[in-house]
């Protein structure tokens, strides 16, 4: 797959911070590309500066395959951080900018306010807006002019359940039509619900990249025992001498779990273990949620 | 770029109040001004006669010029506050289309400036001038309209670049008025006159002069200050030089 959006080398400096560390990553064309990290971890300053609003200090971003412009950022749709619009104009005159700017036809205002479910109230004051209405209201903005990209920075914040629900309904919409979504969220069970991709931020570094199920593969846990009359300090022993066996840690009872180094499967291990000379009588796999990944990948920066 | 600014600034009601606050001013000092005794005898016939009274206008009307020029600083901050600015760029508006966007907007306010004058001068001009015909009135317009909106414009830009640099609108329109009324003011007492009558509201200031110009200088000497027709290249070329820094400002810095 091409890369739609290739970010090479960022870093972003604040006087006394350093917000993004030399950050490379690429989202694939028709991917849902999930930009986790806890807060302050980059998330939105990468965001920010491959749309244009931060300077980098250094680095490259490519969108669709150039340098950035700004009729490159009129095919992207983009939610970042919070809802911004002039509160004494209405819904439809905020949206009605918008498209302006976007060179979007002002026939794709009503489409949009239906998908977000404000055409009721398209023409009061943005003022008078809940913080959830401002949110769809911006989510509206985005699909102006159906743009080939979405970049959606925690498009549920102060969504309701329902809202919620819709937001991950309509990424999944958005997707199956073929178009490319970069969400950053906290909510890791979203993340793993709707994208394809992940990246994982801290401290502005980035600690993972790749497909979703790459990831989460990588910290599948095994869960091994050997039979009840067997010496449990010799598993441990053998382990020991299984180079592609990680993070081993002894449970009670004899068992113990581990990670396999990439490119491993749980049939490699029972071949080595079998080559020293222990029969195993438990083995299973156990996956992990992107929650569970996630927290590991920060624990361990 | 036209309609997208007609959008936000219609529906600003601060927008309307401030603009209507100009002219309603500019109106009332006129009509007021017509009253006023000087050397027993009212300044109205003065006041009024063609063809002095465009330049005695536009000299009343450059009093309220800071007004316009905190309207401007008014929507261009109020967009910082907003994000809208931030906005429009992630939107795919280049951040020199976001200046070019302000310019219009400040042609627009010099736009209702001139209109102000031009309506108010010629209300006045028919009803108060002896023997006037309006094209006779409006024959004597061109010359210090042209000026006024040269002045106008370059105190917009000045506003414009201090709302871009300061962002919040009361730090950047108290810095406004420092400069106008103080900075500049200390700055010329540090240089010849040769120098100073360059600086920018002294040559802005130049473009409107009071109608008792003539009369200091012949009480006091020849001031050393350019002539209006020697002013406008220099208002323009600050004019052109602050968009130009508010343009680099904007280039170089997060939104």
């Amino acid at each position: 797959m091409s890369a739609i959006l290739d970010i090479q080398r960022l870093t972003k400096r604040y006087a006394r911070t350093t917000a993004v560390q030399d950050l490379s990553l690429s989202v694939p064309a028709g991917s849902v590309f999930g930009l986790l990290g806890p807060n302050g971890s980059g998330k939105t300053t990468t965001l920010g500066i491959a749309l244009g609003v931060l300077r980098a200090s250094s680095g490259a971003v490519r969108w669709f395959g150039a340098a950035p412009t700004a009729e490159a950022r009129r095919r992207v749709g983009a939610l970042l951080e919070t809802p911004n619009f002039f509160p004494y104009l209405t819904a439809r005159q905020n949206l009605q900018i918008s498209a302006d700017t976007k060179r979007a036809s002002p026939a794709t205002i009503d489409a949009a306010l239906e998908t977000v479910e404000l055409a009721g109230r398209q023409h009061e004051p943005v003022r008078g807006f809940s913080l959830g209405m401002k949110q769809r209201l911006a989510l509206a903005a985005a699909l102006l002019g159906q743009p080939e990209v979405l970049v959606l920075d925690e498009p549920t914040n102060g969504l309701d359940p329902q809202g919620i629900a819709d937001v991950r309904r309509l990424i999944q919409r958005l997707a199956a039509e073929g178009r490319t979504i970069i969400l950053a969220s906290h909510l890791l069970d979203e993340v793993q619900k709707v994208c394809t991709h992940a990246a994982v931020l801290h401290q502005g570094q980035l600690r993972a990249a790749g497909p979703v199920g790459q990831i989460l593969a990588a910290t599948d846990r095994v869960h091994l025992r050997l039979a009840p009359d067997a010496d449990p300090q010799a598993l441990l022993r053998a382990l020991a001498a299984v180079p592609f066996a990680q993070d081993v840690q002894p449970a009670p009872g004899g068992a113990c779990s581990l990670a396999l180094a990439p490119g491993h499967s749980p049939a490699d291990l029972n071949r080595a273990l079998f080559a020293q000379g222990l029969a195993l009588a438990h083995l299973s796999t156990e996956q992990r949620s992107l929650e569970n990944q996630f927290l590991q990948l920060i624990q361990n920066s | 770029m036209l309609r997208t600014e007609l959008r936000k600034l219609l529906p600003y009601r601060t927008a309307w109040v401030i603009l209507l606050l100009f002219t309603g001013l500019l109106a009332a000092t006129v009509a007021g001004a017509g009253g006023v005794n000087v050397n027993g005898q009212q300044l109205g016939q003065a006041l009024y006669a063609l063809p002095g009274l465009w330049p005695n206008l536009t000299y009343l009307a450059s009093y309220f010029s800071l007004l316009p020029a905190f309207l401007l600083i008014m929507l261009i901050t109020d967009e910082f506050q907003y994000r809208t600015l931030r906005q429009q760029v992630i939107d795919g508006a280049s951040r020199e289309q976001l200046v070019l966007d302000k310019l219009l907007v400040a042609g627009l306010l010099v736009a209702w400036a001139l209109l102000s004058v031009l309506l108010v001068g010629a209300y006045f001009g028919l009803t108060r001038a002896p023997n006037a015909s309006l094209p006779a009135v409006l024959a004597a317009a061109p010359r210090p309209l042209l000026l006024y909106a040269a002045q106008l414009l370059g105190y917009l830009s000045l506003a414009a670049l201090l709302a871009v640099l300061i962002r919040k609108s009361t730090p950047a329109i108290v810095a406004l008025l420092l400069y106008v009324w103080v900075v500049e003011r200390l700055i010329r007492y540090f240089l010849p006159d040769s120098i100073d009558r360059f600086l920018p509201i002294k040559a802005l200031d130049i473009l409107t002069p009071s109608p008792f110009a003539q009369t200091l200088d012949t009480v006091l000497g020849p001031s050393g200050a350019l002539l209006p027709g020697e002013a406008v290249p220099v208002a323009l070329a600050w004019a052109a030089g602050f968009w130009l820094l508010s343009a680099a400002v904007l280039r170089t810095r997060d939104l």
